[in-house]
């Protein structure tokens, strides 16, 4: 479980054929434009081209589409900074915030098919399909002797990538996992409640407690409410699934996965008064931003509150 | 693999600020209520107190052509209410005139 590699020098190719969300595209490119070079292994001739992968890769998407039920987290994450605070229309829903490609995969099925796509190890099977030929890597590297050319970013960053693979096969061998998680549901109750239904299975999946989700929610929603006796969560305030969603997929950046190789296997710790986000795949520990709803303004009515007070 | 130590950032620096102040965390929080139906209430919480909040309000209430106010908190200081989801307006306004940078901005809600 340690194939989430976030720079990964095939990424780029993949952006320009997919339209989609592809949140590891979108990582490599915050992260740096410059990982996104082709590298030579892409050119060689290979027993699994990658077209073929990027077609197992859509047929699973569409399988996905359709079944509707299941969403992509990761994908979801990729769409959070470009989320318009706006309501949009709900054609849009259907198409992409249906699914939440998490990149881990409670549905074991899927798996076999989905292994080679977007995945860092890529390359690497491809090195390996070419049959173990040392040369050509040799090659790759050796052309960095002798030579007094000047070497860019994108090509020193190439090489010490690609040489990380070469020494631990293991780490990029990892098959890809996806998570699946289900939409949250959330229904209307009369005209100034929501239920979110599902609030105690979204916890459970995440692997997070109640409460601490539950603080999130209010406190970015900026509302009350509480879970009653079906486990499900009663909100003040009207919201829809959409809205729900988008404060889910916040809360799942920021407290889920990993930050640094956004590997969802994580726990969150409490340390003195800092919450701790502790990867369980690569190890890396960061402290993630407390919970505060900050300032509320009044919004109910004046003379009750007065009378409450008084 | 962790690269921590490529991480500059200081874990604890949160919390040696926060002793120091609780509020000011240097961050200008964005945030939308709802309040009854269909209205909503946009607020702005940690402008520095070195801007006059009256002057701002003035502005974007002719802006964003909507109602809006400097309420005093004890903790958060002034903080600014406006009608409605002003949160993208006043994203744009607040850097664009220059009062606050993009990366101070926080907004919340869904
Ligand atoms: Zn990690």
């Amino acid at each position: 479980m340690d194939d989430d590699m976030i720079f990964d020098p095939s990424l780029k190719k993949k952006k320009k054929k997919k339209t989609g969300f592809d949140l590891e595209a979108a990582l490599a490119g915050e992260q740096g434009e410059s990982t996104s070079m082709e590298t030579p292994a892409d050119t060689g001739d290979v027993d699994a081209p990658e077209d073929d992968n990027l077609d197992l890769d859509n047929f699973g998407k569409k399988k996905k589409k359709k079944k509707k039920t299941f969403f992509n987290l990761g994908e979801l994450e990729n769409a959070l900074p470009e989320t318009p605070p706006t309501e949009e229309p709900e054609a849009q829903e259907d198409e992409v915030m249906d699914d939440l490609d998490l990149d881990i995969d409670f549905t074991k099925t899927k798996k076999k098919k989905r292994k080679k796509d977007k995945n860092v190890d890529e390359l690497v099977t491809e090195e390996d399909v070419r049959g173990e030929d040392q040369e050509n890597v040799e090659d790759e590297h050796g052309e960095w002797v002798g030579s007094d050319h000047d070497y860019s970013y994108d090509e020193l960053l190439e090489r010490v990538f690609d040489i990380m693979r070469e020494k631990n096969p293991s780490m990029v061998s990892g098959k890809k996992q996806k998570f699946i998680m289900r939409p949250p549901q959330v229904v209307r109750i009369g005209t100034k409640k929501t239920s979110f239904a599902n609030f105690t299975e979204i916890c459970k999946t995440l692997h997070r407690q109640a409460k601490h989700l539950l603080d999130f929610l209010l406190a970015e929603l900026g509302t009350s409410g509480s879970v009653d006796g079906n486990s499900q969560l009663i909100i003040k305030g009207r919201f829809q699934q959409k809205q729900i969603e988008n404060v889910l997929r916040r809360y799942i950046k920021e407290y889920v996965t990993c930050h640094t190789c956004r590997s969802p296997d994580t726990i969150l710790q409490k340390d003195t008064r800092l919450f701790f986000l502790q990867c369980e795949t690569c190890g890396s520990r960061c402290s993630v931003a407390s919970i505060k709803s900050g300032f509320q303004a009044v919004t109910g009515k004046r003379a009750a509150i007065r009378a409450k007070t008084a | 693999m962790s690269i921590q130590n490529l991480n500059t950032f200081d874990p604890f620096a949160d919390a040696i600020k926060s002793s120091e102040d609780d509020v000011q965390d240097g961050l200008v929080h964005v945030r939308i209520q709802q309040r009854n139906g269909r209205k909503t209430l946009t607020t702005v919480q940690g402008l520095s107190s070195e801007y006059d909040l009256k002057k701002i309000v003035r502005a974007c209430k002719k802006e964003f052509a909507c109602n809006g106010t400097v309420v005093e908190h004890p903790e958060y200081g002034e903080v600014l209410q406006l009608q409605g989801d002003q949160r993208e307006n006043i994203c744009q306004w607040l850097t664009k005139s220059g009062l606050v940078k993009p990366e101070q901005l926080k907004v919340h809600g869904f």
